[in-house]
């Protein structure tokens, strides 16, 4: 059976709730590996991750596009760029990831309430790493 | 004025050296400052050699790792250097002292104590040289001011003196070239252009060049 | 283009300022936190030294007449463009017609916005930076003014939006506090004319930025600094940082518009490589005086060219990678 990328959204959330550290599984065509621990969080395998789309349970997921250190506020404010229950712009910023002396940003890919920041600020991210959870208000098309 | 016995080199930060001669504020003096700044000018790592009022500052394109190298030739460079003779233009300038600008005519003559008139004579007889440009664009440092008529540098600075004043700091006299913030004492005015950027040489004056003021009015 | 729609206080268009003119009586003149502007020029792939505008009080409002790249560096401030908040020390992509609009700055004294290209005003005796007193260079040698337009130079390709790490966290010094920002400077030639209890004085107090502070000269408030007699020098040159003592006992730190001699007696030089620290501190806040040895400030020069040198790496391999994709 081909694996969706919903079923990477929720074998994901397993794992977290669970908290088992690493699950693989290979099909003809295609290999996932979770690997997950606490402070740092790898990335799912790119070719699987790379397209937003609503998961089974209507949210969008803003995910990091580049590998480095997820920051939830820039260093000069106490205050996190988003907090559940918040509304949020399609394109506004929901995070940073810190490479070296750069700040990357992460975006938001459709207008929506803020469900939850699901990376730890300080964590370790790659590209796809799933961080800001959004439940779309579907005025606007989620951007890719 | 304190000067010192033996030349004084001290730092300004990690930006510039800043050099000061023993002697007298004179003529001759100055003019061995002048053949100093035209050899350290060419030193590697120097900016720029501005001379001052019987001093000279150095500023650095990359500061120095050590500083005993550069200290040993500018030591070396005053003793070797003669009075370098530059050849100026004589400017004529007329003042109108007192007034609104020259608003410190009056106390400077009860410090000095001397009549509005006799400050006046005595700030307008000698044939003045320019020792040095700074200050704002175009100010011209004179030498050759009569003792008599020093009036020591304001407690608290002004915080805006207009352009065109003439002032008594110290021992020193000047013309600024423009409004801003002084700790001299004005005592007359005039209009005449000190510096334009357009120029081939922006400032008007040089060091080298003489000044005589001319009294055009006294408003008491 | 980008035109100017309303102002408060002096904004000016500065460059790193003007350097070999001093024997005219030019100072420097330039940005009050050179480390933020070679930034923002740095986020945009621009020369260092291409100008800037210079915002030192808000709210402050310009619009784009055309797409451009900008860079918001230096103070931390609350800044939109077309409904999107622009993070601190942060590159963005301006539509033409986009109004920016910096509406307060919290943290910090002087905002740095440039743009691909640098402002393309006149370069006048070397620089683009406006000398207030000689009324030249920048835009007419005065402060902006709403209605004011100024020309940039054509911009290159559409960025992406980033960020970079800001001068004062990755410079970050201890013992630093909210409102008092510790500088380090050098003793200077007047230094030993004050006597010992003096020097305690002057190193262990928490100096206020009183209002009279600006580009000329921070003039500071706390105990009085006499010397054991009074000092009358020779007028002398003298460079940004320069702490002078007028006869009244407080300090003035002279600034980038300061006049290129004085004479003042000097107790110490504020570092270059600290000079923008100043440039950040806040009117009413303090600064405190740390004395530091020649070799050390070169030390701290060569740490902040460091932070630079890394910022210009990081921010060509962001555009290599783009281009890859």
């Amino acid at each position: 059976m081909p694996i969706e990328l919903t079923d990477i959204e929720r074998l994901a959330q397993i794992l977290e709730r669970s908290g088992v550290d690493a699950i693989e599984i290979e099909e003809p065509g295609q290999s996932l590996k979770l690997v997950m621990d606490t402070g740092a969080r790898m990335a799912a395998s790119p070719a699987l991750a790379a397209t937003a789309g609503p998961a089974a349970d209507h949210s969008v997921i803003a995910k990091a596009d580049v590998a480095g250190h997820f920051l939830a506020a820039h260093p000069w404010r106490d205050k996190p760029f988003v907090a559940p229950g918040q509304r949020i712009e399609a394109g506004a910023i929901v995070g940073l990831v810190k490479i070296g002396l750069l700040y990357a940003p992460i975006v938001a890919p459709a207008t929506g309430i803020v469900d939850a920041v699901i990376a730890e600020t300080g964590a370790m991210v790659g590209y796809g790493t799933p961080i800001v959870r959004i439940h779309p208000l579907g005025e606007s098309s989620p951007i890719s | 004025m304190t000067t010192p016995d033996r030349p004084r080199i001290s730092l300004l930060g990690t930006s510039a050296l800043l050099f000061e001669a023993p002697g007298a504020f004179d003529l001759p003096h100055q003019r061995r400052i002048w053949s100093l700044a035209a050899t350290a000018s060419t030193w590697p790592d120097i900016r720029e050699a501005i001379p001052g009022i019987t001093n000279l500052m150095l500023t650095f394109e990359t500061p120095p790792r050590e500083l005993d190298t550069l200290i040993a030739a500018l030591n070396d460079g005053w003793d070797a250097a003669e009075g370098l003779a530059i050849g100026g233009r004589e400017i004529r300038l007329p003042v109108t002292y007192g007034g609104e600008i020259g608003s410190s005519l009056q106390s400077v003559a009860d410090h000095c104590g001397l009549s509005v008139d006799d400050l006046v004579s005595i700030h307008a007889a000698p044939l003045y040289t320019v020792f040095a440009l700074g200050s704002h664009p175009g100010y011209c440092y004179l030498g050759g001011m009569d003792p008599r008529i020093t009036m020591p540098r304001r407690q608290t600075p002004l915080q805006r003196s207009a352009g065109g004043s003439v002032s008594i700091g110290g021992s020193q006299t000047g013309v600024s070239a423009s409004p801003g913030p002084s700790g001299w004492h004005a005592i007359g005015h005039t209009t005449w252009a000190f510096f334009d950027p357009s120029w081939p040489t922006p400032a008007a004056l040089a060091p080298g060049d003489t000044v005589r003021f001319e009294i055009e009015r006294v408003i008491r | 283009m980008i035109e100017i729609l309303s102002v408060t206080g002096p904004a000016s268009v500065q460059d790193l300022g003007r350097f070999d003119q001093y024997r005219f009586g030019v100072g420097t003149s330039g940005a009050m936190d050179d480390v933020a502007l070679r930034a923002g020029n740095i986020l945009l792939g621009n020369d260092e030294n291409a100008a800037g505008i210079e915002i030192p009080m808000m709210p402050f409002r310009l619009r784009f007449d055309r797409d451009t790249a900008f860079a918001l560096t230096g103070a931390g401030v609350e800044a939109e463009i077309a409904g999107r908040t622009i993070p601190p020390w942060w590159r963005s992509q301006a539509r033409a017609g986009d109004v920016l609009t910096i509406k307060a700055m919290p943290r910090g004294a002087r905002c740095y916005l440039t743009v691909g290209g640098g402002i393309d005003v006149p370069t006048v005796l070397g620089s683009r930076s406006t000398q207030f007193r000689g009324e030249f260079g920048g835009l007419h040698g005065r402060p902006l003014q709403p209605g004011d337009i100024l020309p940039c130079a054509a911009s290159t390709a559409t960025i992406g939006e980033l960020g970079v790490e800001p001068a004062d966290v990755t410079l970050a010094r201890a013992a630093a506090s909210a409102d008092e920002t510790i500088v380090r400077v050098v003793i200077a030639g007047e230094y030993d004319a004050y006597d010992e209890a003096t020097h305690a004085l002057f190193w262990r107090s928490s100096w206020k930025i009183t209002p009279q502070s600006n580009r000329y000269g921070y003039r500071l408030q706390g105990p009085t600094v006499k010397p054991r007699a009074p000092i009358e020098k020779r007028s002398h040159g003298i460079v940004p940082g320069v702490i002078q003592i007028p006869p009244n006992g407080q300090p003035i730190i002279q600034m980038r518009d300061a006049q290129t001699s004085g004479g003042y007696p000097k107790i110490a030089t504020v570092i270059r490589a600290d000079l923008w620290r100043v440039g950040q501190a806040r009117l009413g806040g303090k600064l405190r005086f740390e004395q530091t040895a020649y070799a050390d400030a070169l030390a701290a020069e060569a740490e902040m060219s460091a932070y630079l040198d890394r910022l210009r790496t990081n921010v060509r391999l962001v555009e290599e990678i783009r281009a890859c994709r």
